[in-house]
């Protein structure tokens, strides 16, 4: 297992990685002939349930609303380059929730082009933003039973806050591609319909990079499994 | 000893960076995106350090009772909540700023008898439960630099000394910085503003919320304008507050409080012209929050006053009274950048002197501007302009400037 380097680098690293994938031809692959492979197995992440208490704040005469949260931390599993012909645009939605002072789910992963929905389902305001270089933006406050959406055209990491509750907070994984998985309540992950060829696999967890393997998916499609551990 | 000069200061920063560097390890990768927390998440940690510089004040309309300008303060401060289970927590904040020792602004324990209730009860170094402003995390929870008026400019009301007549007050008429009277201690020392800010009482509150509709009471020491930590009276302050919110977004607060002010000295030391549950600070407020989009509209209106005894002629034969207001805005342009405003004013009413009525104290008008930029999410930087204007003092307007660095986590 490879040494992860510091976070700042992974980060840069990841960012890099997502926002150049589109520009590795030398991963051409055999997409018409050969049957596609499936990536599988585990990410085992030793604290993937993570209790989250609001700031202390003396200056609170009580409070309202749920004081812990416990949310699940899951990793994403993703191909560091994916083959040609992979980068077709979808026009797809996704749905990120904020319920209980949660973003439910707390990591999601998409591809570029997608618009997430981001609707309140508390009975007070939220105020979603993200300062990241990837799409910053902010939807300013709005009630419970509204909803706002961003569009995500570029690939990268977007770190998700709400303005008013501090402890909120969540990650989008914008992929210029389709190959990618967000891990499972058991830490499972499946990727399908990877054409043969070498890859680097690459399990990303809470902002950072933190395992990478290289694999190959045979000309056969069989099933290839791979587990990564993260700390 | 103050910041700056005070192995204290130096003790507060290490602790707060060790305590830090100790955070759960899991959460330590990214303990600033999540709150810090030790011993499997019962302690959770909070802070914020700031530095602001600006303009030199020469007309003290910033200055506080910690007898620095908010416009030129380092500030820092360490917040922790100790959950000690589902009804009872822990809470602290322990602050260090120019002029002042590393104290602790805020100790109490909150007790939720009926956790699945909106109903709590806090009893120790408390919040106040007047208005609105007092309650707000300073760093964060501020778009400008300076405080409001009401909340920091020191009117020529002493806790320790009292004028013995009408003109021994007016002669104090925009000297709040530094008052004097002859009665009490003589020493020139800075007033009271109208609710302090920077320090917080010692009692016990109690909150009920209901729907839209909640209500806090508390028994505190000390009053608005003189918090006091440990009991110097016989009687204590009474406040209150009840809010309602009929929409999300809104909410509107009517709070009163009354509480002696003076000290037992001063009690003391005057003559039997007043006595002491008689001398007492009486404030009425109200106050509005309004949200939506990327606004947020706040303001606060107090009608308040202090009883001073009547010694001699010309005498002061009613409460000194005065009026406090201020509005304030703040408008998100774009990601992690705003800009904020705040119109604020003092208004004295008047007294009879030798030379006829006058307002007590001369009145005070703000305009604030600022603007802020988060360069990262826990890092902002801000600037701000302040005009301000007195009716009365040897300099009666002033323009400032201050830029302000803010760290929190």
């Amino acid at each position: 297992m490879r040494r992860p380097p510091t976070r700042t680098r992974i980060v840069g690293l990841a960012v890099a990685v997502l926002t150049t994938v589109a520009a590795a031809p030398h991963h051409a692959l055999r997409l018409e002939a050969a049957a596609a492979g499936v990536l599988r197995g585990r990410v085992d992440i030793k604290r993937a349930q993570v209790v989250v208490e609001p700031r202390p704040s003396v200056s609170s005469v009580g409070t309202t609303g749920p004081q812990r949260a416990t949310e699940s931390r899951p990793a994403v599993v993703y191909l560091e380059s994916a083959p040609r012909g992979a980068f077709e645009r979808e026009e797809t939605r996704a749905v990120m929730n904020q319920q209980d002072q949660t973003f439910v789910p707390h990591v999601l992963a998409i591809t570029a082009g997608t618009t997430v929905e981001f609707p309140n389902s508390d009975p007070y305001f939220h105020n979603v933003f993200s300062l990241s270089r990837t799409q910053p933006f902010d939807l300013g406050r709005y009630a419970a039973g509204r909803s706002r959406s961003v569009r995500f055209d570029h690939p990268g990491v977007v770190q998700v806050f709400c303005d008013i509750h501090s402890h909120m907070s969540a990650y989008i994984l914008v992929f210029a591609h389709r190959y990618f998985a967000v891990t499972d309540a058991q830490g499972r992950y499946r990727i399908g319909n990877v054409p043969p060829g070498t890859y680097t696999l690459v399990a990303w967890h809470e902002g950072s990079v933190r395992d990478t393997r290289q694999v190959r998916v045979a000309d056969t499609g069989e099933p290839v499994e791979t587990d990564f551990t993260v700390r | 000893m103050t910041i700056g000069q005070s192995g204290s200061a130096v003790l507060f920063w290490l602790g707060l960076a060790s305590l830090a560097a100790c955070a759960e390890p899991a959460l330590a990768q990214d303990w600033l995106t999540t709150p810090a927390t030790l011993v499997g998440g019962r302690i959770v940690l909070a802070g914020d350090a700031s530095v602001t510089f600006g303009s030199g004040d020469e007309g003290f309309f910033n200055y506080t009772n910690y007898e620095s300008s908010t416009l030129r303060r380092i500030r820092a401060g360490l917040a922790a909540r100790v959950v000690a289970g589902s009804r009872l927590s822990l809470l602290a904040e322990l602050r260090a700023e120019t002029g002042s020792h590393v104290e602790p602004y805020a100790w109490y324990a909150r007790v939720q008898p009926w956790p699945d209730r909106s109903f709590v009860v806090q009893a120790g170094r408390i919040p106040p439960v007047f208005g609105a402003y007092g309650r707000r995390a300073y760093p964060q929870d501020n778009p400008l630099i300076g405080d409001p008026l009401a909340y920091q400019y020191l009117t020529s009301i002493r806790y320790d000394a009292v004028p013995a007549s009408a003109d021994e007050l007016l002669r104090m008429r925009g000297r709040g910085w530094l008052a004097s009277y002859s009665v009490g201690n003589p020493t020139p020392a800075p007033g009271l503003p109208v609710v302090s800010a920077l320090r917080w009482n010692t009692g016990i509150q109690a909150r009920v919320g209901w729907r839209a509709v909640e209500a806090s009471a508390a028994w505190t020491m000390g009053s608005l304008s003189h918090p006091l930590v440990k009991p110097e009276h016989g009687t204590g302050q009474v406040s209150g507050r009840m809010a309602i919110t009929p929409v999300v977004g809104l909410a509107i607060g009517v709070s009163v409080a009354r509480g002696p002010y003076l000290s037992k000295d001063v009690l003391d030391a005057g003559p039997s012209a007043g006595t002491g549950p008689s001398l007492r600070q009486q404030s009425l407020g109200t106050d509005l929050e309004f949200s939506r989009g990327r606004w947020l509209v706040r303001g606060e209106a107090i009608v308040n006053s202090w009883s001073v005894p009547a010694l001699s002629a010309p005498r002061i034969e009613a409460p000194l009274a005065m009026t406090a207001a201020f509005i304030e805005g703040r408008y998100r342009l774009r990601p992690g950048f705003y800009l904020a405003g705040r119109l604020d004013r003092l208004a004295f009413e008047q007294i009879s002197g030798s030379a006829g009525p006058v307002p007590w104290e001369a009145g005070v008008s703000r305009v604030e501007l600022a603007s802020g930029y988060s360069l990262t999410r826990h890092l902002i930087v801000k600037a701000c302009y302040q005009y301000n204007q007195r009716d009365g003092g040897r300099i009666r307007r002033s323009h400032l400037a201050a830029a302000q660095w803010l760290f929190w986590f």
